[in-house]
């Protein structure tokens, strides 16, 4: 084996290494999190979903009020569906650690990686007119695709970090 | 002023008040909507079929009733698990009775004096609000978690069904308990009765999950009768409610004909009484989707004008309410409302 040989094998194991070091931090929720708050830009080719961003931008949206909706938590706490979002601690108005990184794992379930539209979490609380699913019982939580909150769900889904 | 003159001003002044006259009349009563992926009810004008009150703060509304004298509001509020009491004039919640657990659906006894609530938390149960006291002065414990509940035309009996139970029970008003149960293969959703001559419950008509159509009990003997399915359709896939293909049963007000919505063929359907033969249907509204086929209406309640004339869909994907005659099933409004309609009520102004 020549040198370019060795170091692209070399380079190969690191990045596959990498990449595997992040789907661990993903599934371990919370592992590679750093303490700044600022946002890496996806990648494309390695949509992992991260626990910092999901407890920081897109856990509020669930407990969130928005003018003449439901909040998504009023029914989908402890509830019958596939979003089963954990009770509220009483007298918290946030989740603790353990009772995100038990939603992270719920709400990963109905995420495909890297397809927003493919994702149910995405499609189903959209309006049917915007694209999302033909029925939702919560109803049209988000009017369009440009909906701010419904961008910071599809953020996640493309695999945007808190870095 | 000549005998003539005399005669024209009479006759104008008659004109005049029957015109003045009309819209009173007529207006004597409201149509209300909860709104149950918000926290709104929407009030309609059935003369106009145009929004005349918006009764807010009331985050997933569900059951909605009224006091006998039409001056209070009940309605069961699923975040808080509360019975609101509103004002009916001013729209103002006036007072929040704390209840067991999970509220679904309600009744008020022909009295007046007592609100039955579904509780819908397990293990189940019917609590009793006694409105003068404002708390939950009883809880019936049934078998299931309960989801609607209906007073029977007479008032004698409460009839509250349980989906994940899949049974109804009837409890007696008079001493408060449960008299007899029926179970089924599928889970209890809504339901209405028809009478027999001396007033005394004749049927109870019950639609269950999975069943696109309706069962049919004999109230005095307990026992279910007959099925009635109906017409096919091809909705309800696109928008995940195949499991719950008819939602949505009534009596018309003068007793003659029985109404029933069909998620799956995206329509209300029309049978005589008591032969039950199906007369007509209208079909609902769809959902008009970039690239896809349009979606159903996921019809979920219906009620009628007192007079028997109009008869109203709420449709909670399209967020609207639709109003037929009922004569011709002709539609004569489709009224915006909230998120996720689904109880309809009317309620007769005094």
């Amino acid at each position: 084996m020549n040198r370019w040989a060795v170091l692209s094998v070399v380079g190969s194991l690191v990045l596959m290494s990498q990449a595997a070091g992040l789907r661990v931090g993903a599934q371990t929720a919370g592992a590679t999190v750093s303490q700044s708050s600022a946002v890496a830009s996806a990648s494309t080719e390695d949509p992992t979903l991260d626990y910092e961003f999901f407890k920081t931008r897109v856990e509020p949206i669930f407990l969130k009020k928005r003018p003449t909706h439901a909040r998504c938590y009023v029914c989908h706490e402890e509830a019958n569906h596939a979003l089963k979002l954990a009770k509220l601690t009483p007298g918290n108005t946030v989740w603790t650690e353990e009772e995100s990184k038990r939603n992270f794992e719920t709400v990963s379930q109905l995420v495909n990686p890297g397809d927003v539209l493919g994702s149910t979490l995405l499609r189903h609380p959209l309006a049917p007119e915007a694209g999302g699913d033909a029925f939702h019982s919560g109803g049209r939580q988000f009017e369009s695709q440009n909906d701010p909150d419904w961008k910071t769900l599809a953020d996640w889904v493309r695999g945007q970090k808190i870095r | 002023m000549t005998r003539n003159t005399r005669l024209l001003g009479v006759g104008i002044l008659l004109m005049l008040s029957v015109f003045m006259a009309r819209p009173a009349a007529a207006s004597t009563s409201r149509i209300y909507v909860t709104n149950s992926a918000g926290d709104t009810v929407t009030v309609v004008d059935p003369v106009t079929n145009k929004v005349v009150q918006t009764i807010s703060g009331i985050e997933v509304p569900h059951g909605v009733n009224f006091s006998k004298d039409g001056k209070q509001v009940y309605i069961s509020n699923e975040s808080e698990s509360v019975l609101d009491v509103v004002d009916q004039k001013s729209g103002k919640i006036v007072n929040k009775v704390p209840l067991s657990g999970h509220p679904n659906n309600i009744a008020v006894t022909k009295d007046g004096r007592n609100v039955v609530v579904c509780i819908a938390t397990e293990p189940g149960s019917l609590d009793v609000v006694d409105i003068a006291a404002m708390k939950v002065v009883k809880i019936i414990p049934v078998k299931g978690p309960l989801h609607n509940v209906y007073v029977t035309p007479d008032g004698k009996f409460a009839v509250a069904g349980s989906v994940a139970g899949k049974r109804l029970t009837v409890v007696d008003l008079s001493t408060m308990q449960p008299v007899w149960d029926l179970a089924f293969d599928g889970g209890v959703r809504p339901m209405t009765f028809d009478t027999n001559a001396d007033g005394s419950t004749n049927r109870i008509f019950v639609q269950l999950s999975n069943l696109h159509g309706f069962v049919v009990v004999d109230f005095a003997k307990h026992t279910e009768i007959s099925r009635v399915m109906l017409p096919k359709g091809n909705f309800g896939k696109e928008e995940w409610r195949t499991g719950t293909p008819s939602h949505g049963i009534a009596v018309a007000p003068d007793g003659k004909t029985l109404w029933v919505n069909s998620i799956l063929a995206n329509a209300i359907f029309e049978y005589s009484l008591p032969d039950l033969n199906l007369l007509a249907h209208a079909d609902l509204p769809v959902v008009e989707r970039p690239g896809k086929a349009p979606s159903g209406a996921v019809p979920e309640w219906i009620t009628f004008t007192p007079d028997n004339k109009t008869v109203y869909v709420s449709n909670s994907a399209t967020r609207s309410m639709s109003a037929f005659d009922t004569q011709t099933l002709k539609k004569v409004a489709e009224i915006t409302v909230g998120e996720v309609p689904k109880r309809i009520n009317t309620l007769v102004l005094q």
